[in-house]
């Protein structure tokens, strides 16, 4: 993993082969357009950043100790500043980021997208990342313990009663998200979609990580798009299997 | 005359391209006679107005008063008392929604204004009904953005005299269409309802008349009509300028104080506490002098035609691409466009296009419920003046189609 700081020297390096204006935005342009749709359901009141220009949508999670942001703009040129954004701070640890500055937007001549005048939402975007980085580093309830791996202990607790294998190494969970007051949304499938023991399954992983100290809540969605294959599944489960 | 000399601000480049100036519903350029009025008074007349026996002070007042003056004759307003000069259109209307409201609305009255209107002349009147325990009823525009009378009409009939002023735009600043003003205050009489007109667009763009068009208000700004900002004006009937309460109490709105009870000047200063921005209002004088001139050239108001024309159709052919307010009869359209297109967001569009040099207004516009109606949260507007040039509008729709080609 590279630190904020490469990561920004390289930015900054990419950039100096524009000579104008117009290659720049072009290639934000391209950037902003490049940059995975987040997930319409994402784009919540909650995760909005409003400015007078353009809107910005954030959600953040917490996976084994780093921070992963998704975000998204109804401006591409500010959608493309995003991801550059994004780019240096997702995967990093909440203290790095906190301590981090975002000099590389200037040095790269971007600087007036950065003006609160602008009212594009990236001003308070950036504001909103620290505040994530700040919440998240507070130290947890749960003794200094990651929420998140103890979540996953939990949910390799839980069995499809068909296969011998949890639902975590299956690959039914599809998301975990955990918010800074012990919030959790849980996004998992199964293996068939008419599963006859669909509730039950939702009900054990829901027992499971409601039993794990430090969290305050838990919300299942079940879905069954994307659809699962093997393919989900980790190395072990298929050993186990003997698909390997 | 070239107007454009005129105009200092029109001849400077931005990032090394020359400006064109398409931002001018926001706020519009100055004459040189404007900027050379606020100089020469700044040294000449820089002394408090109303108060003192000096002679700096006797020239700021009667600098004050011939803003005023200007202001009246542009007006065709028939006294200086119904002439209030405030900070802008903004403070105008919060005045209006204060001080009339505070007398004549009560608890299950109601508010009627127009679905185009700028946050300036809706939030105000929302504040009012939620002090008052009123409600606030809108009068819809259709997919072209004009109003019915008859809708008006009925509002009227079903609301059984509970609405107790109606407060619309003469000019939308989204739309750029000159409401039938004349018309709505007939009908608004006929049931005794007032009328504040939001003259911020209208008054740069149409002669008006206030006794003509027989409207209780008129309100406006004077950075859009060529003066600085920080001078605005309230006109008033004065039977209701006489009946409403003094607005901020301070200096200048006295007759005469003690501590037991206060006396308030005769209009227009009873609504003019504190020292006003006399140096914005000496300005009035050469900048309403300059919009005078400007609509009696006969070759001025052709060629705004032509450029909108151009504009519009222009425009009408770029793929994906709506406009929003396009009333039946082209006349009734100033040169003012907000559009947006598929494809391609406003702000990045504005964005590109600054690049380029051409300085055009995005966003809400400060109307989101219209917007909203329109199925937007952001469009692009181009809004011209007399100064703007053909040449311009070409140049304009060449980068236009280069950003959308960026974009898309
Ligand atoms: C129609 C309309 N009303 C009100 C305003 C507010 O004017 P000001 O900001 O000068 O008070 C504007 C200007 O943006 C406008 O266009």
């Amino acid at each position: 993993m590279k630190t904020i700081q490469e990561i920004q020297v390289e930015i900054v390096e990419e950039f100096a082969v524009f000579s104008d204006w117009m290659d720049k935005y072009e290639y934000l342009i391209e950037l902003g357009k490049g940059m995975p749709v987040i997930d319409e359901k994402d784009k919540t009141e909650e995760h909005l950043i409003s400015g007078c220009q353009s809107r910005v949508w954030l959600s953040c999670r917490k996976v084994e100790g780093r921070l992963y942001f998704a975000a998204d703009s109804d401006a591409i040129i500010t959608k493309g500043i995003i991801s550059l954004l994004l780019k240096v701070y997702n995967g990093q640890k909440p203290e790095d980021i906190l301590s981090a500055d975002e000099g590389f937007i200037e040095q790269i001549g971007l600087k007036e997208n950065l003006s609160p005048t602008r009212a594009n939402g990236l001003v308070s975007m950036i504001e909103t990342i620290k505040q994530y980085a700040a919440s998240f580093s507070a130290p947890e309830p749960a003794a200094g313990k990651d929420l998140e791996a103890d979540i996953v202990l939990a949910l390799r607790q839980v069995y499809d009663p068909e296969i011998p294998v949890n639902v975590y190494d299956l690959g039914l969970i599809y998301d975990i998200q955990v918010d800074a007051d012990g919030q959790v949304f849980i996004k998992m499938t199964l293996t068939a979609p008419n599963c006859p023991i669909a509730d039950e399954v939702v009900m054990q992983v829901r027992e499971a990580v409601a039993d794990v100290p430090g969290v305050k809540d838990v919300q299942v969605d079940l879905v069954f798009e994307p659809e699962w294959t093997t393919d989900r599944m980790s190395e072990e489960a298929k050993l186990e299997l003997g698909l390997l | 005359m070239d107007i454009r000399e005129e105009f200092l601000a029109l001849d400077q480049t931005v990032y090394g391209r020359p400006l064109v100036y398409f931002d001018n519903a926001a706020t519009a350029q100055r004459p040189r006679t404007v900027l050379e009025l606020q100089q020469r008074l700044s040294v000449e007349a820089n002394a408090n107005v109303h108060r003192a026996v000096h002679h700096l002070a006797a020239e700021a007042t009667d600098h004050y008063e011939a803003g005023r003056e200007a202001v009246r004759a542009f007006l065709h307003a028939p006294a200086r008392e119904n002439i209030i000069l405030t900070s802008g259109t903004t403070a105008s209307i919060n005045l209006v929604a204060h001080c009339f409201t505070e007398r004549f609305l009560r608890a299950g009255d109601r508010i009627l204004v127009g679905e185009a209107e700028h946050h300036s002349n809706l939030v105000p009147w929302q504040m009012a009904c939620q002090r008052h325990g009123a409600t606030l009823e809108v009068l819809p525009v259709d997919e072209n953005g004009e109003y019915s009378l008859a809708a008006l009409e009925s509002r009227f009939r079903a609301a059984e005299g509970r609405i107790k002023l109606v407060a619309i735009a003469h000019i939308s600043n989204v739309l750029g269409i000159v409401n039938p003003v004349k018309e709505i205050v007939q009908v608004a009489h006929r049931y005794d309802v007032p009328v504040l007109l939001d003259g911020a667009q209208g008054i740069v763009h149409e002669p008006v008349d206030v006794q003509a068009l027989d409207c209780d208000f008129y309100v406006f700004s004077g950075h859009k009509i060529y003066a600085p900002t920080g001078i605005g004006v309230l006109y008033g009937k004065k039977e209701w300028l006489e009946a409403m309460p003094p607005y901020m109490g301070g200096g200048e709105m006295i007759e005469s104080v003690s501590f037991e009870k206060t006396t308030y000047a005769p209009l227009p200063l009873k609504f003019e506490a504190g020292t006003p921005n006399f140096l914005a209002a000496a300005c009035m004088v050469p900048a309403l002098e300059m919009a005078r001139m400007m609509a009696e050239s006969a070759e001025l108001q052709q060629a705004q035609c032509e450029m909108r024309d151009f504009l519009l159709e222009e425009l009408d052919r770029v793929e994906g691409l709506r406009i929003y307010g396009l009333p039946h009869e082209r006349s009734r359209k100033i040169p003012l466009i907000s559009f947006s297109v598929e494809g391609a967001f406003a702000g990045d569009i504005a964005q590109i296009l600054d690049k380029m040099g051409f300085a055009l207004r995005s966003g809400h516009l400060c109307a989101e419920p219209l917007l909203r109606r329109f199925g937007q949260t952001s469009v692009l507007r181009a809004s011209l003046a007399p100064y703007n040039t053909l040449a311009e509008c070409e140049s304009f729709m060449a980068a236009l189609r280069r950003a959308i080609n960026m974009l898309r």
